[in-house]
């Protein structure tokens, strides 16, 4: 047979052409795989594999929770809200003028240690109603100038703090220029605390996000001020602040790191803090509020795992309970044929 | 309109037509970029994406990085586009291959070789033996004396005997020498795709020949793309060249067929775009209006006052580019690849090889196995299709007296055998006509042995046969036909052919008797067509008689009759049928009126019976079929009797007791619809009970009641489960496969030959069997198999796990988007409705195109129940039928689902990732890696058949996704960098994600459990007895059995005036008298489910 051709023919008859010849002179090869027969394991849902299944989760979960909720139980934390009483009473009727005008703002707090606090004992200062995952927020920000000092024109992300008078700002963006200002002097039975505050920006984020040459350029030389500035004769990988404060957060309640003490506290010893005010939040009525805290295995103190885990653990259980009772009280065999009848097929009852 | 060739004149035909360049690509390489990306484009879904992809541009409102839509976006289409190209390119090679081909054509008088493109209409084509034809030619001349040539036309219409071809009655005679100058003028129709027909005209210029017209058929072409056989050469004028031949016209690119399962996912991706709408709409001025007023206090977001026009529509535009990933983009890609693969398990399945000639079967169309899944009405040929379409003379009666009756093959009844020794002249005569009346071509091999090449079966039974009784056909030479008789040569030379066609059902050869010199007759045919051309006087009782009696096997009828004709009549009538033949308008009609001038006064021989066995496991198959609730309707265009027949053999209806026959017929339009009506009543007052009733109708009838009573006919084929149309045509049986599908049933159509293929393009699925009628049907089909109980596993098999496993893929699909997509939405509530995006780019792209597509992938070769349960149990098909697995309410189940994961992840992320731990990437990582645990436990939870390649692909896919992560988190440049090193070696994150599967998972598991237990479907049901190995593996049959039988023997005729038996009309009368006393005899049939050659044994109880 010649072998030109009949493929030249027509488009549907062609291809199915080729193919009947094919088909005649192969047959198909035999695998497991080709015929669906792969060795395979067929679970079904028998009452002890299920009743079991969930047993060894409750049993594993319940216990989770309880270790769990003693880590967070473990952990001993100060909140102190302070952005109200902070402002003088005076001037409590218009806070927003308050923060902006220029009158003193330090403000002094005074906290008491509950329980032995040991070391290292973190410092936040928590934010509450703050969107710090705007959308307009997020994206304003350049990761290449923080880079590097050669691309600190990459401006075009950074509206509307991009530039003052045609030079770029650096850093520049919403997020820089909106930098956490309030600050935070501790101390303890009239003895300073030491907060150090080295170190409490993430390792990957001084090497490699925040250039070591990078200064700051015009910042905060706009028309109005944001929030706080910078040392213009520090590189930004060293302005741990603003590391700190250029990791968004994606709540709006958030804390982050002010600061580290690297001493124990007592329980009943008194801290005095000494804290400048100048963070405007109430424009939007967002709390500010500092936070003292230990940490555990687990983070901070949060006992949401504690009490998820111990919830599911209990519904598992419960569930595992009930099935058993459904079980006993209610056997049926399965793949019992009885319940297999085909009256319901049009026809089927030939 | 018309076309004139002028032959051998390269100035008159130039501008007449175009070359011979074969083209069947679609694409050249300058369009192929536009019309691709426009062919593309005309699919909604794609619209939709590209603008998605557009909006992203801007750069105000895109959440992520435009590469999230636009690479997975360019991904797919590149995919597309290099699969047609690739396609498009190996239809290019072929045709550029035959365009090359190197030809002999004359030229200005001289022998040249040309590229097979560069014919020109008006060229003389040369041919050799086994060349293939160019471009389509009016034959000119042959090496045979008397103009014949053989083609093997299998290309063309898939018939792969040899046909004769013979040169025009003009050209007879001319020297081969003067061919090549030959001029003349053919008078053609312009080109058309009926490559059965070709009316022409030719007139050849002095000096050839006077100015006679002659008449051109269809016997006078070599079309494109045939072969040339046993001649040596050949040469012809071509008529049409290129894309006009008939081939090209023939071509047409298919509808593409849509299963109803696309459709099911078209119309619930159109749900979800109108709920993604809704949510954008609500989004959109939630937004806005917290901008208002919360936003504008928020000093550190800097709200300008002054805001541009489109201010109010940038929140909303954001939100819906992150609700864009609602349809999953992938998901076309994932179907076609799947459906890729279920195409070929179908291929692959050595169950369904034919093991006599290693046939495979083959699936030409990959995209509709889920349709198979839910066929519900089967339409079936017979011939061929139940049947093996292997014919085999069986009896006959000759002159009154019945051969063969004794032990059923006529060839050993040795009163036969003694009668053709004594010279019975009707015997012999009878022998005769069944070697000669013919278009068989005996081929003698190498081995000296003789060979037939007949275009029907029942030709090549009736040849072989007549020589197993010493009527040995010997030789065909070109006219002249030499019969081997006990030893004697008897030559006999053929005048004319009046060929068969459907309408005239018969053919006859007129014949010079050479030994004698008398003209005879020689007819064959149905015997409604020949007994009325019966010669006055003659006794045709006793052969309606025969007939009638044959049919009541199952046997298939031939009458066979023969007339002397007078010199002076045929000569008369010749010039008529002559002139007939040159027709332009009309031909085949003015022919059959020409031929019936011939036809009468015959004497009638006798009735040849040939046996059509059942194929293997027909009844077996059909029972199956029915029982898993698939309705059948026997399309043929065999007499009634017969057909009856056949179905009583093979299940297709059952036996009198408890099967009801209605016929429907008539000749008149009032007595079809008085029959129809009747009918109707009883269809509607037994549907309740469990009895078989099935209605016969006949091709005649069957264009009344859709002419007039379309309404009546529809609601009846809505009643039937069963149908019997006989004596129907091609076209009706499309329209039988319209009708039920305007009804809005799921249609297979399943035949093997030519008559066959507009059912099987009509049907939502055509299935061909490629039997010995040729490839035909099989090429027209979207399924070929090998034979008619393959059917049964694959639509049992295939079809139903085709379904099974796209409904859960398409689902998942739409689970996995919903569920990445929810996360964002509830992420926006507690992100001042900005629209910010809780994932990252490479996330949000990573998420459709890797993390989630993979596991899925792996449900191709999930199976619920083994094969064997759905073999023994087809019933579960209803499941697939009643699209029980894929609705708006499982839709709806698995958007539950997807909500229920989105809040549990979103909750448990946001408490447990609060305050100082809050930090985006960190945060949207948790949440991504939540999705990516609970969519492994989900796809482990719904995959009932555990192979290691499913192990690997939802465990190895949960390892790749870390893997994948820590690379990405080891570039400094990207936004994760250190972010997932960071995550997986704080504890409360792998708490955290235990929680989540936990709480995700739990409440899922126990509802799947408490269902699977308590409210368990069939499938469950058969599940857990599959495992569990019960006894339930004969319960159908028993359930069902006892019940009928008792109901059995209830009397059958007690409404006989409404319904009408047809049975009774028969000689099978008899048999029904015993019928319900003895129900002995349905025992019998209901044991011949199991052999398969009951129905041969059948006859011979008779």
């Amino acid at each position: 047979m010649p072998s030109n051709t009949a493929s030249s023919s027509s488009a549907p008859a062609g291809s199915a052409d080729s193919s009947a010849s094919r088909t005649k002179s192969k047959r198909p090869k035999y695998s497991k795989f080709t015929q669906q027969e792969l060795p395979a394991c067929k679970p079904i849902l028998t009452p002890g594999w299920v009743i079991l299944t969930f047993l060894v989760i409750s049993v594993i979960f319940i216990p989770l929770g309880v270790v769990s909720l003693f880590a967070s139980q473990d952990v001993v934390e100060i909140v102190d809200r302070y952005d109200n009483d902070c402002v003088p009473p005076p001037a409590r009727a218009n806070k927003v003028a308050y923060i902006q005008g220029g009158s003193d703002k330090s403000c002094n707090r005074t906290l008491v240690v509950p329980k032995k606090m040991k070391q290292p004992i973190y410092v936040y200062y928590q934010l509450e109603n703050f969107y710090q995952n705007h959308r307009r927020y997020v994206k304003s920000r350049s990761d290449s100038q923080l880079r590097s000092v050669k691309d600190e024109n990459q401006i075009d992300a950074c509206k509307p703090e991009d530039d003052v008078n045609g030079r770029p700002i650096v850093p520049c963006g919403l997020i820089a220029w909106s930098l956490f200002n309030d600050t935070y002097a501790l101390s303890k039975n009239n003895q300073p605390l030491t907060v150090n505050k080295r170190g409490i920006a993430w390792k990957s984020d001084r090497e490699h996000k925040f250039g070591k040459n990078v200064f700051p350029k015009n910042f905060q030389e706009g028309n109005i001020t944001g929030g706080g500035r910078l040392d213009a004769n520090k590189s930004l990988s060293e302005q741990e602040d603003l590391i700190v404060w250029m990791r968004t957060a994606a709540l709006p309640t958030f804390r982050k790191l002010y600061g580290k003490i690297e001493s124990d506290l007592e329980k009943g010893d008194t801290i005095h803090v000494t804290l400048l005010n100048n963070y405007n939040t109430y424009s939007f009525d967002g709390k500010k509020k500092l936070v003292l805290s230990t940490t555990s295995w687990l983070g901070g103190k949060n006992d949401f795992l504690g009490i998820a885990y111990l919830t599911v653990g209990g519904i598992c259980f419960f569930l595992a309970l009930v099935f058993t009772i459904m079980y006993l009280v209610k056997p049926r065999r399965l793949g019992d044929p009885t319940y297999l009848s085909w009256n319901r097929v049009p026809g089927g009852g030939r | 309109m018309k076309r004139f060739v002028y032959i051998n004149d390269d100035e008159a035909s130039k501008e007449l037509c175009c070359d011979n360049r074969i083209s069947n690509t679609k694409y050249t390489l300058w369009n192929f970029f536009p019309k691709n990306l426009l062919e593309q484009f005309s699919r909604f879904m794609n619209q939709y994406f590209l603008l998605i992809a557009c909006l992203q541009l801007w750069s105000l409102i895109t959440p992520v990085n435009p590469a999230s839509t636009w690479g997975p976006l360019i991904f797919i289409f590149a995919v597309s586009a290099s699969k047609e190209a690739w396609d498009d390119y190996h239809r290019y090679l072929s045709d550029k291959k035959a365009n090359e081909r190197e030809v002999w054509i004359v030229k200005h008088g001289i022998k040249k070789h040309i590229q097979a493109q560069d014919i020109q209409v008006g060229n003389i084509v040369w041919l050799r033996e086994n060349d293939e034809v160019p471009c389509d030619l009016v034959l000119l001349g042959t090496s045979d004396p008397q103009g014949v040539c053989y083609v093997e036309t299998a290309a063309l219409d898939g018939e792969t005997d040899l046909k004769t071809r013979v040169i025009p009655s003009a050209c007879v005679g001319i020297d081969l020498e003067l061919l090549h100058k030959m001029k003349g003028v053919i008078e053609c129709p312009i080109p058309d795709k009926d490559i059965r027909r070709f009316d022409a005209n030719m007139r050849l210029f002095p000096p050839f020949i006077d100015n006679d017209v002659c008449s051109l058929t269809i016997k006078n072409t070599l079309l494109q793309s045939c072969y040339l056989r046993n001649t040596e050469w050949a040469c012809g004028v071509s008529v049409y060249t290129g894309n006009q031949t008939k081939l090209g016209m023939c071509r047409g690119v298919a509808e593409p067929k849509l299963t109803a399962m696309d459709a099911m996912i078209d119309k619930l991706t159109g749900a979800i775009f109108v709920f993604q709408i809704v949510v954008v709409m609500v989004l959109g001025v939630a937004g806005n209006v917290w901008k208002d007023t919360e936003a504008r206090k928020q000093w550190y977001v800097q709200y300008p006052e002054e805001a541009p026009w489109y201010e109010l529509l940038v929140i909303p535009l954001r939100f819906e580019l992150l609700c864009s990933i609602m349809i999953p983009i992938s998901i076309k890609v994932s179907l076609d690849l799947v459906k890729g693969l279920y195409a070929k398990f179908i291929e692959w399945d050595v169950e369904m090889v034919d093991q006599e000639t290693g046939t495979a079967s083959y699936a030409a169309n990959t995209a509709i196995s889920e349709d198979l899944g839910q066929v519900e009405y089967i339409l079936t040929d017979k011939t061929g299709t139940l049947t093996d379409n292997k014919m085999i003379f069986r009896r006959c009666c000759i002159g009154g007296i019945f051969y063969g009756n004794e032990n059923g093959d006529a060839l050993k009844d040795t009163q036969l055998l003694d009668a053709i020794t004594s010279g019975s002249t009707d015997v012999i005569r009878f022998l005769t006509v069944m070697a000669i009346c013919n278009t068989v071509i005996p081929v003698r091999s190498k081995a000296g042995d003789i060979i037939y090449k007949a275009q029907s079966q029942d030709e090549d039974a009736l040849v072989i046969a007549a020589a197993k009784l010493h009527m040995v056909f010997v030789g065909k030479n070109a006219n002249l036909l030499e019969l081997m008789f006990n030893g004697e040569m008897l030559r006999y030379e053929v005048l004319e052919i009046l060929e068969f066609t459907s309408d005239r059902k018969r053919m006859s050869v007129v014949v010079k008797d050479s030994q004698n010199g008398k003209i005879i007759l020689l007819s064959k045919g149905a015997d409604e067509s020949i007994l009325p051309s019966a010669r006055a006087g003659q006794h045709t009782r006793t052969i309606a008689e025969a007939v009638e009696h044959y049919a009541q096997l199952g046997l298939r009828t031939l009458c066979l009759a023969w007339r002397e004709l007078e010199e002076d009549e045929y000569l008369e009538w010749s010039v008529k049928f002559k002139e007939a033949n040159s027709v332009l308008v009309d031909r085949e009609w003015r022919i059959a009126e020409v031929c019936q001038l011939l036809e009468h006064d015959l004497y009638i021989l006798g009735v040849t019976a040939i046996e059509d066995r059942l194929q293997d496991g027909v009844p077996e198959t059909i029972e199956t079929l029915r029982k898993a609730g698939i309705n059948f309707w026997m399309l043929t265009g065999d007499k009634q009797n017969t057909a009856i027949q056949i179905a009583l053999s093979c299940n297709f209806i059952s036996p009198e007791p408890k099967g009801q026959l209605l016929l429907i017929d008539g000749k008149t339009e009032e007595d079809v619809s008085r029959s129809l009506e009747r009918v109707l009543l009883t269809m509607r007052t037994t549907t309740s009970e469990p009895k078989d009733v099935a209605f016969v109708i006949d091709g005649w009838a069957l264009e009344i009641a859709l002419k007039h009573h379309r309404k009546d006919f529809v609601e009846l084929a809505i009643l039937s489960r069963t149908a019997i149309c006989c004596r129907v045509t091609p076209s009706q049986k499309a329209q039988l496969v319209e009708i039920l599908k305007s009804c809005d049933y799921r249609t297979l159509a399943i035949g093997d030959g030519g008559n066959d293929v507009r059912m099987i393009q009509q049907a939502d699925i055509g299935v061909g069997i490629s039997g010995r009628e040729g490839l035909q049907a099989a090429r027209a089909a979207d399924y070929s198999i090998g034979r008619f109980r393959f059917l049964k596993r694959l639509i049992l098999v295939h079809g139903r796990y085709s379904y099974n496993r796209t409904a859960f893929l398409s689902q998942y699909s739409f689970y996995k988007s919903l569920l990445i997509c929810f996360i964002q939405i509830f992420f926006s509530f507690i992100s001042g409705v900005s629209g910010t995006s809780l994932f990252n780019s490479v996330s949000l792209m990573a998420y459709n195109v890797f993390y989630t597509s993979v596991p899925v992938l792996v449900s191709v070769i999930d199976k619920d129940l083994s094969e064997t349960t759905v073999m023994q149990h087809p019933q579960i098909l209803f499941y697939c039928q009643a699209g029980r697995l894929l609705n708006p309410s499982t839709f709806a189940g698995w958007f539950g689902r997807s909500l229920f994961h989105a809040i549990v992840v979103f909750v448990i992320t946001i408490h447990a990732y609060a305050y100082e731990k809050s930090e985006m990437e960190e945060l949207g990582m948790v949440a991504l890696s939540g999705c990516i645990w609970l969519q492994a436990f989900v796809v482990a939870q719904e995959t009932n058949f555990f192979t290691v390649l499913q192990h690997l692909s939802i465990w190895g896919n949960l390892v790749g996704f870390y893997v994948l992560n820590f690379l990405f988190s080891a570039i400094p440049s990207s936004g994760m960098y250190t972010i997932m090193f960071r995550l997986c070696s704080q504890p409360s994150y792998w708490i955290t994600m235990f929680l989540i599967v936990g709480a995700g998972m739990g409440p899922i598991f126990a509802l799947k459990y408490y269902r699977y237990t308590y409210r368990p479907s069939k499938i469950n049901i058969l599940q857990q007895a599959e495992r569990m190995g019960g006894p339930i593996l004969t319960l159908g049959n028993i359930e069902t059995q006892p019940r009928t039988i008792e109901k059995d023997v209830s009397p059958v005729s007690i409404r006989s005036p409404v319904y009408e038996p047809l049975l009774s009309e028969s000689p099978n009368a008899t048999r029904r008298s015993f019928g319900p006393g003895a129900p002995f005899e349905f025992f019998q049939s209901q044991s011949r489910l199991s052999s398969s050659s009951g129905y041969t044994r059948n006859c011979k109880d008779n």
